[in-house]
């Protein structure tokens, strides 16, 4: 059983570039990154061992730019292309164009990343292998919608198939309003959208996020436990912990078998996270979407499994088993990763991108920073904001949320504004120190403290 | 002209030859899995019961941990496991039921190779424990042909012994091993074709310690009989000395010679330079070429052992009758039946030597080891014990003591005493470590799994400051780098 993969590209930048690096030379593995101009100075190109520039700043002409990027992976020598998070890690012409050109590519294979890519289709094959979704179905006419209801319970969610944003959505509580309601919505979805079609969908008061980790090697696949990343903005995560706390161990477990179910019905290769609608209240669940590729908050896994995630996906990209038994996986403490963005939270997360005048990350035991970003370098502005993320561990969650208040504390970036000091807020607010809010829980933050928290 | 494939004991035997207890932790070993991988070892000399005890009691790393994220971190290299076949940890031989949890556990976290050694060449003695590790996995077990001389040690005696175990289907393969480096070039021209003769299709390999200087001669000869599948080699700093011949040089030699070794040389080249790296920052070390010294070929006795016995001597105002130990020391081992020379042997061996030098008479004064041995509680001994000698010793009024000594308990009363449902892996270090020993290897939770040798020698040395009452806070600034430790921060603890 020998190695396939000698050199990696990585296309990709910022920290998860870094991060890549770091364990492909760990394994022994040459590295080449994908830069374009603004990155060419970047943290990652400095350690790559050769680097490749792309084109211009912008990502259409540089990180997805498919030609561009598997041209300089193979021009560099490469064996193997890591994608990432982002860009082009979810794109299947890019994941052929890889393989097209003699290329392994880091993650599922195409058949994985076609199924998971639609959400529609997810949901399609989530079913077939079993997973429970959010219990609703399209319907046309009063009759079918009320025949939706019957299953679906109530209160429910109307809402217009060409509809989105909130637009045309109706909660019905009480059966007795449904047929009404039903009226109202389709003359509304007709006359705003031209399309009288409207989807009847369980409403769910008070959601959590939670996913699980997965890894498969196409033949059998295990869970790295959960993660909750219900504290969000305008669906962007801004904090996630594993494991996802307050969840009783029997549907915690169940959770987590179901996300393998669906691993292992997809033959998945490589690492995925299966995200789940986890009902506050009764914790019943529901499939939302698998992302096939690593994701930002992977670290937090990392730190309460003890298993490098990248260096699991290079080596089953280079054709090695799994090389865990899901009873090695213990989970032991917890973990709670920030992400340091610059953006300014006190002027609607405005991105404020620039040079970076100092940059003290906290370190220490328990402590872990993933970051491109040191005093002296330059955030542009075209790509995310994301300039680093504080991971704390902790035996207890208790100890996890100390820590990561007592970093943050020391944490010290000038020169430009960070989500730094609203995280030090979300650290000292009850609700998240007793654990399991819901997605809402943004809503609810207060807004004490200055531009400093 | 052969493909010779080679098997790195750097990690375990390597370590043990050249820096003992005080060697590698987790995160020393987790830091080069990947790149040891990739260089195409036929196997890695992983660990012991012994090394796994260090690791709980020097570094409180876990060791079933260890075994598992190195199994992750190098899926294609087989690790290895060296057992003396019923010991685990504890001197005594153990309840087989235990044995066999043990060999599961083992097998189920990533080992797949397992040496089984009986000091005494009791085949019953290998077969039996080859048997539980099979019933138990489907690990490959080799048969240890341990190397040493004497009168009964001759090439019949090890082909007749590697015959019979061939004989069973426990045993997949078999290597000559030489602890003590003393198996000449031209003793495995003779050697190795009488036990491959007796061993058939089963493979066999070369494990021949540089201890005066022969281990590479040897290795290469063997290699050149045509019929040796792989060479036992340690890395960089990790060869040569008591160990291994370095891997680098045999793999040039190899080649040399003609044969072909199938390895990433890249891959070889990065795993020497850390650890040649780590030997540096920690202080430890390298394996250096041995001079030749014949007169080991007669007393077999390690330098460790040596240097114990002229200091005990030098404190007893003897010291001039060093070289009369060293000749009772061969006398003792003829009438001890030839046990191997290797731990706890040369020391039972050397000690009774001394004895017998400075009291009044032979055997006057007895060490327990050596009741122990010749009351049998070691194994069946290779050869009879002198008839004499073995009387005047079981004559002994301790004899009676010893035999009350407890023995390993049954599989079922420590079952008991620690509780029907503690989880296997720490029944296993429950049942024959300290208590606190455990408990502090538990409480310190999971490894770190990097080690970086350029950062090694300044954390240590930050460490060292922030250790002092009077440097509350440090921090270490120079252009493009600051790090800072702040006490009581409640993170840099």
């Amino acid at each position: 059983m020998r190695n396939n993969i000698n050199t990696l590209f990585i296309a990709n930048r910022g920290e998860i570039a870094l991060r890549i690096i770091r364990t492909a030379k760990k394994l022994g593995l040459k590295t080449a990154l994908g830069v374009s101009d603004a990155d060419a100075g970047s943290r990652a190109a400095a350690e790559a061992d050769h680097v490749a520039r792309l084109g211009p700043a912008p990502s259409s002409q540089s990180y997805l730019n498919i030609e561009k990027v598997v041209a300089a992976a193979k021009e560099a020598g490469a064996d193997a292309v890591h994608p990432g998070y982002g860009f082009l890690s979810e794109n299947i012409k890019f994941a052929r164009a890889v393989a097209e050109a003699g290329m392994v590519f880091v993650g599922p294979d195409p058949e994985a990343l076609e199924a998971m890519g639609d959400k529609l289709k997810a949901r399609a094959v989530a079913i077939e292998a079993g997973l429970p979704v959010v219990p609703g179905g399209e319907a046309e006419t009063v009759e079918e919608a009320a025949s939706i209801a019957g299953e679906t319970g109530y209160p429910l969610l109307i809402k217009a198939v060409s509809g989105g944003g909130g637009r045309g959505m109706k909660r019905v509580d009480d059966e007795k309003d449904l047929k009404s309601q039903i009226g109202y919505a389709m003359s509304e979805a007709e006359a705003a959208f031209g399309d009288p079609r409207i989807y009847v969908e369980r409403f769910i008061a008070s959601g959590r996020h939670v996913e699980v980790q997965v890894i498969g090697d196409g033949t059998r696949a295990i869970h790295l436990g959960t993660r909750d990343c219900s504290i969000q903005r305008r669906f962007q995560k801004l904090v996630e912990e594993a494991p996802a706390p307050n969840i009783p161990d029997a549907k915690h477990r169940a959770i987590e078998d179901a996300a393998v179910k669906l691993a292992e019905h997809l033959h998945y290769k490589g690492a995925g996270t299966v995200e789940f609608l986890v009902d506050a209240e009764t914790f019943d669940f529901f499939f939302l979407e698998m992302n096939a590729r690593i994701q930002v908050e992977h670290p937090v896994t990392e730190e309460v499994t003890g298993v490098d995630i990248v260096e699991q996906q290079l080596l089953i990209a280079d054709g090695a088993p799994l090389g865990y038994e899901q009873r090695d996986i213990e989970i032991q403490g917890a973990a709670i990763e920030v992400r340091i963005n610059a953006e300014d939270p006190n002027a609607d997360f405005r991105p404020s991108p620039g040079l970076v005048a100092k940059a003290e990350w906290p370190a220490g035991a328990g402590v872990r920073v993933d970051s491109h970003i040191r005093s002296g370098d330059n955030i542009p502005p075209t790509y995310d904001s994301l300039i680093g993320k504080l991971i704390v561990y902790g035996a207890t969650r208790e100890e996890a949320v100390a820590r990561a208040a007592a970093a943050l504390a020391t944490l010290n970036v000038e020169g430009v504004k960070t989500t730094a000091p609203l995280h030090a807020r979300i650290m000292d607010d009850a609700r998240f120190k007793k654990g399991g809010v819901d997605t809402r829980f943004f809503e609810g933050l207060s807004a004490k403290g200055g531009a400093n928290g | 002209m052969a493909e010779i494939k080679l098997v790195d004991v750097s990690i375990r035997d390597g370590n043990q030859s050249l820096w003992g207890a005080t060697g590698l932790n987790t995160a020393q070993i987790l830091g080069i899995a990947g790149a040891m991988d990739r260089v195409g070892f036929h196997a890695c000399d992983f660990t012991s019961s012994t090394t796994m005890a260090v690791a709980i009691r020097y570094f409180q790393n876990n060791p079933w941990e260890r075994i598992k994220r190195m199994r992750a971190a190098m899926p294609r290299t087989p690790l290895q496991f060296i057992t003396t076949g019923l010991r685990f940890v504890a001197w005594q031989q153990a309840d087989p039921e235990f044995m066999r949890l043990a060999y599961r556990r083992l097998q189920m976290a990533g080992i797949r190779r397992f040496i089984v050694l009986d000091p005494m060449h009791d085949p019953d003695a290998v077969i039996e424990a080859a048997r539980i590790i099979k019933e138990e996995g489907d690990a490959d077990v080799m048969g240890a042909l341990t190397f040493t001389l004497s009168d009964i040690h001759t090439d019949e005696f090890y082909a007749d012994f590697a015959g019979k175990l061939a004989k069973s289907n426990h045993v997949d393969l078999f290597y000559l091993k030489d602890p003590s480096g003393l198996m000449s070039p031209d003793r495995v021209k003779t050697l190795a074709p009488a036990v491959k003769a007796a061993i058939g299709a089963k493979p066999l390999e070369v494990h021949a310690h540089c201890t005066i200087g022969y281990g590479p001669l040897t290795s290469l000869t063997a290699a050149d009989l045509g019929i040796i599948d792989a060479v036992h080699v340690g890395v960089g700093p990790l060869g040569d000395g008591s160990s291994l011949p370095e891997a680098t040089r045999m793999v040039a030699n190899l080649r040399e010679a003609g044969h072909t070794v199938n390895i990433n040389d890249a891959a070889l080249a990065e795993v020497k330079d850390y650890w040649t790296k780590l030997a540096k920052a920690e202080g430890l070390p390298p394996g250096k070429p041995q001079s030749f010294d014949a007169s080991f070929l007669r007393h077999q006795i390690a330098g460790g052992v040596m240097t114990t016995t002229r200091r005990q001597l030098q404190e007893l105002n003897l010291e001039h009758k060093f070289d009369e130990v060293v000749e009772e020391t061969e006398r003792v081992r003829a009438e001890l039946g030839y046990p191997i020379m290797v731990t706890p042997f040369p020391q039972m061996v050397m000690s009774q030597a001394l004895f017998n030098v400075i009291g009044t008479k032979r055997y006057g004064q007895v060490s327990d080891q050596v009741i122990r041995y010749v009351m049998g509680k070691f194994g069946r001994p290779t050869s009879p014990i002198d008839e004499e000698i073995r009387q005047i010793i079981l004559d002994r009024p301790r004899v009676k003591e010893l035999e009350k000594e407890p023995m390993f308990p049954a599989y079922k009363d420590l079952r008991k005493q620690f509780g029907e449902d503690m989880d296997d892996e720490e029944f296993l270090f429950r049942a024959v470590m300290p208590e606190e020993q455990v408990d502090a290897m538990l409480a310190a939770g999971r490894s770190r799994d990097s080690y970086t040798p350029e950062a090694a020698p300044i954390m240590k040395l930050l460490k060292d400051l922030a250790a002092r009452p009077d440097a509350p806070d440090i921090a270490v600034e120079r252009k493009g780098f600051r790090m800072a430790l702040y006490k009581g921060a409640g993170i840099a603890s």
